[in-house]
């Protein structure tokens, strides 16, 4: 029975975040406009216009990416680049580690079972394109009807709470519809804040050497790998990590490269993650803590509690929604509290 | 053309919440197509006989207008009765500017019918229509002041 609702429950739970995340904007075109309908047209208009011309992009650019890679492949000094690099590091490294990197002839098999992995995976999301367009457009449509109709769905909300818990109710959904949306509207602002960062910081190491293609595109992911707190910077750093080896193979520079001219960085990599910790630093220190703020008031070691929960319960997904559910929680929690102390005054 | 002007105007008055509230001195100076996006956002409850609205010290989230019945506003611990109200009277306005407990009891004592309109409403109103959530904020200061002043004289004439 569960998994038969578990569909519909995450569509309204993604319909009613979009509509935290709209809902002001709705509100305040609808004050100059006087138009609610409109308001709802313009901002899910600009929405996804903005989302469709990103991954229409994206998928072109990838597919360029793709192509320049599969053009390396074919080109013969490619698998004895490979092989040369599988060997230096067997060089560079001590005698036990060495024994963990593959033999030459090994590693081409497995750049190979890599590509035919990702392709695999690429046609499975495809195959699973279906009916993610169907919730896609399932989500759609609930957030239209819940942006035109927020304020009456509330209303008729309240109506069914009893007369003696009218008022602590009322200022109960205004707590949790505030903790909610400017719980959100901070992240995405960080969010924001982030992929620039990194868009900027690529561009600085690109102006070094580091030779990263579809930095706009790394960065928009840094950005909202950066909404999954704490593993989120970690899961930005991959892409970026992975073309600057695709671009930089063969590129005996890019290979002896090191940082500050100290540490080795083959392939720019740990100027990648020393890029991505500073930026990490900024939001973590100057953004969040402007954009953000005090909005859940948790606790770090709660965040980490909250986290894992959500994590083991729903996987991805529940570490995204963790913290925003674990605010909700701390407001029923406090008025749940309050009505225990006062029972006497309601 | 004069019967249409009258059945417009005769169908705008048969809604009793907007009929209720368009006396009401902070929605005072609303034209009827403000009045109805009040109405909108208001919340029609039920009381049945001797039950509280509202207790002394609860925290005080909004304002009452009665459309019908009879509400008591009473002290629970000296039995002071402040007031009785009856249709088309309002109470606890001062709720919708500060967060206040309350200062008195409500109770109904008759079977009564209430419009609530609360601060989360009026946030909400001044977010939606900030030209119509300002009038009514500006009335709300009139009503105020000329409470403020009605005290003064009070006090002045006591001396």
């Amino acid at each position: 029975m569960l998994p038969f609702f578990t569909p519909i429950i995450s569509m309204l739970v993604f319909s009613f975040l979009f509509t935290t995340i709209f809902l002001h904007t709705v509100d305040y075109i609808e004050g100059h406009t006087k138009s609610r309908p409109l308001g709802v047209t313009l901002i899910l208009g600009v929405s996804i216009t903005s989302i469709i011309l990103f991954i229409n992009s994206f998928i072109s650019n990838l597919g360029l990416q793709i192509k320049a890679f599969t053009k390396k492949m074919q080109k013969d000094d490619f698998a004895i680049n490979l092989e040369n690099l599988s060997l230096q590091i067997k060089e560079s490294l001590p005698e036990f580690f060495s024994d963990l990197v593959p033999e030459s002839d090994k590693v081409i098999l497995i750049a190979k079972n890599f590509l035919i992995n990702i392709f695999q995976s690429i046609l499975a999301l495809l195959g699973s394109a279906g009916s993610f367009f169907f919730i896609s457009f399932m989500v759609l449509i609930f957030t239209i009807i819940l942006l035109i109709e927020y304020h009456d769905f509330k209303r008729s909300l309240v109506r069914f709470i009893p007369n003696k818990y009218l008022e602590i109710g009322l200022r109960t959904i205004y707590n949790i519809e505030q903790q909610i949306s400017k719980y959100l509207r901070g992240q995405i602002l960080a969010a924001s804040s982030v992929a620039v960062l990194s868009i900027i910081g690529l561009f600085i190491l690109n102006e070094f050497g580091a030779n990263i293609t579809l930095v706009i595109f790394i960065g928009i992911i840094a950005g909202l790998a950066n909404l999954i707190p704490m593993i989120g910077p970690f899961i930005g750093m991959i892409p970026a990590i992975l073309i600057a080896i695709m671009n930089n193979i063969g590129n005996e520079l890019a290979l002896t490269h090191s940082l500050f001219g100290i540490i080795p960085s083959p392939f720019y990599t740990f100027d990648i993650i020393l890029m991505f910790i500073i930026v990490q630093q900024i939001d973590n220190n100057f953004i969040t803590p402007l954009v953000v703020g005090e909005s859940v008031g948790l606790h770090p070691m709660a965040v980490m509690i909250v986290l894992l929960i959500g994590g083991t319960l729903i996987g991805p997904l529940g570490m995204l929604f963790a913290i925003p559910a674990a605010g909700v929680l701390k407001v029923l929690l406090k008025e749940i509290i309050f009505i225990t102390k006062n029972s006497h005054l309601l | 053309m004069e019967t249409i002007y009258k059945n417009y105007f005769r169908k705008k008055n048969k809604d009793p919440v907007l009929k209720a509230i368009e006396k009401i001195p902070i929605f005072e100076t609303l034209s009827y197509k403000e009045l109805k996006n009040i109405a909108h956002l208001t919340h029609e409850r039920n009381y049945k006989l001797n039950e509280y609205v509202f207790k002394k010290h609860a925290p005080a989230e909004g304002m009452y207008v009665i459309l019908d019945g009879e509400i008591e506003i009473k002290d629970p611990d000296s039995g002071n009765i402040y007031a009785k109200l009856h249709e088309g009277d309002f109470f606890g306005e001062l709720a919708l500017l500060d967060e206040e407990p309350r200062s008195a009891s409500a109770i109904s004592i008759k079977t009564s019918r209430l419009i609530g309109f609360f601060r989360t409403d009026l946030l909400t109103l001044i977010k939606r229509y900030p030209d119509l959530g300002n009038k009514i904020l500006l009335n709300l200061a009139r009503v105020l002041g000329e409470r403020l002043r009605k005290t003064n004289k009070e006090l002045t004439n006591s001396k």
